[in-house]
């Protein structure tokens, strides 16, 4: 057994060196089909975790007017404090919200800098307990408080949360729509560079056909070659994504700004990785399957 | 036993490569179908080992009919034949080695046991010196002997062979139909396409003349 499996893999190693060029361009082919696929999987992966992230901390700002008094502004920290799902009351004074918002943005730095007053109102930040979502407690309670007097604005961030979600879910379908396209069209390119080598090794597989040999000790070189290739390709793409990764802050440096996170990729999780080489293979079995199974029917 | 009745085969219409075909071969026979180009002798051992189907007639191989076979079952018996083809049929990117392994490996002999007997049959047809060269740098004749060497490593019970010895100079080719003749004398039945007639007087015990498809003439037991 141990020498059969021997012998197809130098079999078709052999093979795989013989037509290397149009090998290559297959493999090249189905690196740039999955790498496509990954950076959309990635981007979706950053995504959906912002999301997470964001809907197990849930804040919901109270914009105040900049006159109110003192004493007012502590009982409506203290109404805010009262319900069991607020988690955390926090005053956020007019000067840290113009820091916090100077180190979010460096480069509206000159536009602040113009403006002479403080453009930002005090607040009252309420952080909701996590796993505790926008229910409709929640909802009734920044309804109420937006129609306290001194409340100028109400900032609740599951909006945000929601537009993560969804923003998630179109980073996935576009991924899986491309992908799907470039996978076909990597399953056609396999299916014909096997067809090629079938057709460039026809006399060998008639002498083969002649000498003795079952159809299946005729696939089997060929499926392998297929798997190898979307297995090679597939494995070029996880590395090429590895180094887009690595490379995309460089290439963006600060451009982007609050959006970077957003924009940023996230690596694919082991099973994605494992998703991805899996249908790599596949692809490459699949598309040199039907091209030797035509050719030995024919 | 190859007993072959009232075959015919037409490529076109209306034209017979083969008209009403009929012999029967014994085990261990040493046999020669001769006749001019287009005679139809390469059609009549293409139907033996089935590359071709008859239009007409049935071919029995020990007793089985062999049109009867299932495509995927064909190489059951191809596994019993070795076939010398006039165009050798070598494959060109692999060793004389390789190549004349190919018989072995498709029925699982192990390795070890392929190297001695691919060696042992290359030094019958004296290229065991050239076993890692490829064909392509090998003459005409020991390309011919490659072929001769394919057909035989795997010691089969029928030999087909169709002008083997074509290119071959007449010592080398007398050498050939020796070793053929040493196959046979071990129990393999031989069948060789030829037109060599100094060949066919010298070894033909059994010969079948073929004219235009149809059977014009047998000596000795054909």
């Amino acid at each position: 057994m141990i020498e059969k499996v021997k012998f197809f893999l130098t079999l078709t190693g052999n093979n795989l060196w013989q037509f290397r060029t149009r090998n290559l361009f297959s493999v090249t082919i189905i690196c740039l089909s999955f790498l496509t696929v990954g950076i959309f999987l990635s981007l979706s992966n950053n995504l959906r975790d912002t999301a997470r992230q964001l809907s197990n901390n849930l804040t919901v700002a109270f914009f105040l007017d900049k006159e109110l008094p003192a004493a007012a502004v502590q009982a409506l920290r203290d109404e805010v404090g009262q319900p069991a799902f607020i988690e955390e009351v926090r005053f956020v004074p007019p000067e840290e919200a113009l820091e916090k918002f100077r180190a979010s943005f460096p480069e509206l730095g000159d536009i602040i800098a113009n403006i002479k007053a403080n453009p930002f109102p005090p607040s009252i930040e309420a952080r909701v307990r996590s796993k505790v979502s926008a229910s409709g407690n929640v909802l009734e309670f920044v309804d109420t408080m937006r129609g306290r007097a001194g409340v100028t604005d109400v900032q609740f961030n599951q909006d945000w949360v929601e537009k993560m979600q969804g923003f998630s879910r179109l980073a996935g379908a576009v991924g899986a729509f491309l992908g799907g396209i470039l996978l076909l069209t990597s399953f056609f390119i396999i299916s014909n560079v096997v067809k090629l080598n079938v057709f460039a090794r026809k006399n060998e597989i008639e002498i083969l056909r002649l000498v003795g040999s079952t159809n299946l000790f005729i696939r089997i070189p060929f499926w392998l070659e297929g798997i190898t290739l979307g297995l090679l390709g597939s494995l070029l793409s996880l590395g090429l994504l590895f180094v887009v990764i690595r490379l995309f802050p460089f290439y963006v440096g600060s451009s982007l700004g609050a959006l970077q996170d957003l924009l940023s990729f996230r690596y694919p999780d082991l099973a994605q990785a494992l998703g991805l080489l899996v249908g790599g293979a596949a692809t490459g079995f699949i598309g040199s399957a039907t091209s030797v199974s035509k050719f030995l029917k024919a | 036993m190859i007993e072959l009745f009232h075959i015919g085969k037409q490529y076109q219409k209306p034209f017979w490569a083969l008209s009403d075909v009929s012999l029967r071969i014994k085990d261990g026979d040493f046999y020669f179908v001769t006749g001019p180009s287009g005679s139809g002798k390469t059609t009549l051992l293409k139907t033996i080992f089935r590359e071709l189907l008859p239009t007409e007639g049935q071919i029995l191989i020990n007793g089985i009919n062999i049109l009867r076979i299932p495509e995927s079952k064909i190489y059951r018996l191809r596994r019993r034949m070795g076939i010398v083809f006039q165009d050798f049929r070598l494959m060109f990117h692999r060793t004389v080695f390789e190549n004349v392994a190919v018989p072995l490996q498709v029925i699982g002999v192990p390795r070890k046991e392929i190297r001695r007997r691919v060696f042992a049959t290359l030094q019958k047809v004296n290229l065991h010196q050239k076993m890692w060269e490829l064909p392509a740098r090998l003459s005409y004749g020991e390309q011919q002997r490659v072929a001769i060497a394919r057909a035989v490593v795997n010691n089969p019970e029928i030999i087909l062979a169709d002008e083997p010895t074509g290119n071959l100079d007449p010592e080398l080719a007398f050498e050939i139909i020796s070793l053929f003749k040493d196959i046979n004398k071990q129990g393999a039945t031989v069948i060789i396409g030829s037109h060599d007639r100094e060949l066919i007087r010298h070894f033909g015990d059994n010969i079948l003349f073929l004219q235009k498809g149809k059977i014009v003439g047998k000596e000795g037991r054909a």
